[in-house]
């Protein structure tokens, strides 16, 4: 196609497209990054690993975004690995604590953390026939939530991520879950703040400062439904 | 077309610019705080708890001996793969009982552990001592 009345001819189409396949290249590029980055830093261990390959990502894509190309949005990106970091970091504790409760990671790093912030994760641990946590219904939390909605929220989040409309309605429909989990595990926790607090290192307030930055769910829900939607694609 | 709309990012109408850009400093403050957490979280608790003086099976074990009141008590590692629970009923853990259970172990604080180990090994090397001696 070309733009007549100017001086000589201008293809736009192919400068649109070249301008489309540099800014998925670059996109592409940055979540190469980000991805593995996020990914390592859920499972807690291979953290310090995951954190400079993020940040790499991260740079990659403030790059891209101020060379002029059309990359996602940033609340997009930041919302997208928030919930990878989220679901991720929720999932590695629990999974451990259901299925590899005497691992020795387990039993030395998840029960320190529970003897930090949270003895559910301390009490009375691996003393339960199916082994981990013998605080009263933290267990079911785990069979409920693990097999469900993290590994939901982490498929939808990798969905969200590459602009897709199934991941921005899976990410509606898990954060949902995220409120009901956030509202049931609170509300566990104070019935039986007793076991789960006296004596901790940081109780309370430091459990509090520890995972408030899990609220992604109370952010993200007002984002995907005020977003428009026209910008995620079949 | 408004001239402010023209700098909204794809997806973002003027009605709700004000609440996304809120939210995006909400996200971006929770998603520096759990790449930190998720990065240093560990190394945190493994200096916190003794590591490197205590090797991770000796902090196992220390947080077993504090958790449930037993000194004897040693972490097996590894631990065989079809076994009970290693603290299956266990009679030594101290706790106030009642339908809110009151746990009587003491709080543990920084590298607490690697003294209490040393106090341990040493009144234990004290006792052999003594034990020769007569």
């Amino acid at each position: 196609m070309s733009i007549l009345g100017l001086q000589g001819t201008f293809d736009t189409s192919s400068a649109y497209d070249g301008h489309d396949q540099k800014s998925r290249q670059a996109q592409r590029q940055a979540d190469k990054w980000m991805l593995p980055g996020a990914v390592m830093m859920t499972t807690a261990i291979l953290g310090p690993i995951g954190f400079p390959l993020f940040l790499k990502g991260v740079a990659l894509q403030r790059k891209a975004a101020a060379a002029g190309l059309s990359v996602r949005p940033l609340i997009c990106t930041l919302l997208g690995y928030l919930v990878i970091m989220d679901s991720g970091l929720n999932s590695i504790g629990w999974s451990l604590d259901l299925i590899a409760h005497h691992s020795l990671i387990n039993r030395t790093l998840v029960t320190a953390w529970g003897n930090m912030f949270d003895a559910g994760y301390f009490w009375h641990y691996n003393e339960l026939w199916i082994g981990g946590t013998g605080a009263p219904g933290e267990k079911s939390w785990e069979i409920a939530l693990v097999p469900t909605v993290f590994c939901m929220r982490l498929a939808a989040a990798i969905g969200f991520l590459q602009m897709k409309r199934w991941g921005h309605q899976w990410l509606i429909v898990t954060c949902w879950f995220g409120v009901i989990y956030w509202v049931g595990y609170v509300a566990n926790m104070t019935v039986f703040a007793d076991l789960r607090y006296n004596h901790v290192v940081f109780p309370v307030l430091g459990w509090w400062i520890y995972d408030i930055f899990y609220i992604t769910p109370f952010l993200a829900i007002p984002y995907l439904h005020t977003v428009n939607r026209e910008i995620f694609t079949d | 077309m408004k001239e402010s709309s023209t700098a909204l990012p794809p997806g973002t109408t003027e009605t709700y610019s004000g609440l996304h850009k809120w939210l995006q400093r909400g996200l971006f403050v929770c998603l520096a705080a759990l790449v930190l957490e998720g990065s240093f979280t560990f190394p945190f608790l493994a200096a916190w708890y003794g590591w490197p003086t205590l090797s991770l099976v000796e902090m196992c074990s220390e947080l077993q001996k504090v958790r449930y009141s037993d000194d004897t008590r040693e972490c097996v590692f590894p631990y065989p793969l079809f076994a009970p629970a290693e603290a299956a009923a266990q009679k030594t853990a101290k706790d106030d009982w009642g339908v809110q259970p009151k746990p009587q172990y003491k709080r543990i604080g920084f590298r607490d552990l690697v003294k209490i180990h040393d106090e341990r090994v040493a009144r234990q090397a004290a006792a052999n001592q003594e034990r020769v001696q007569q």
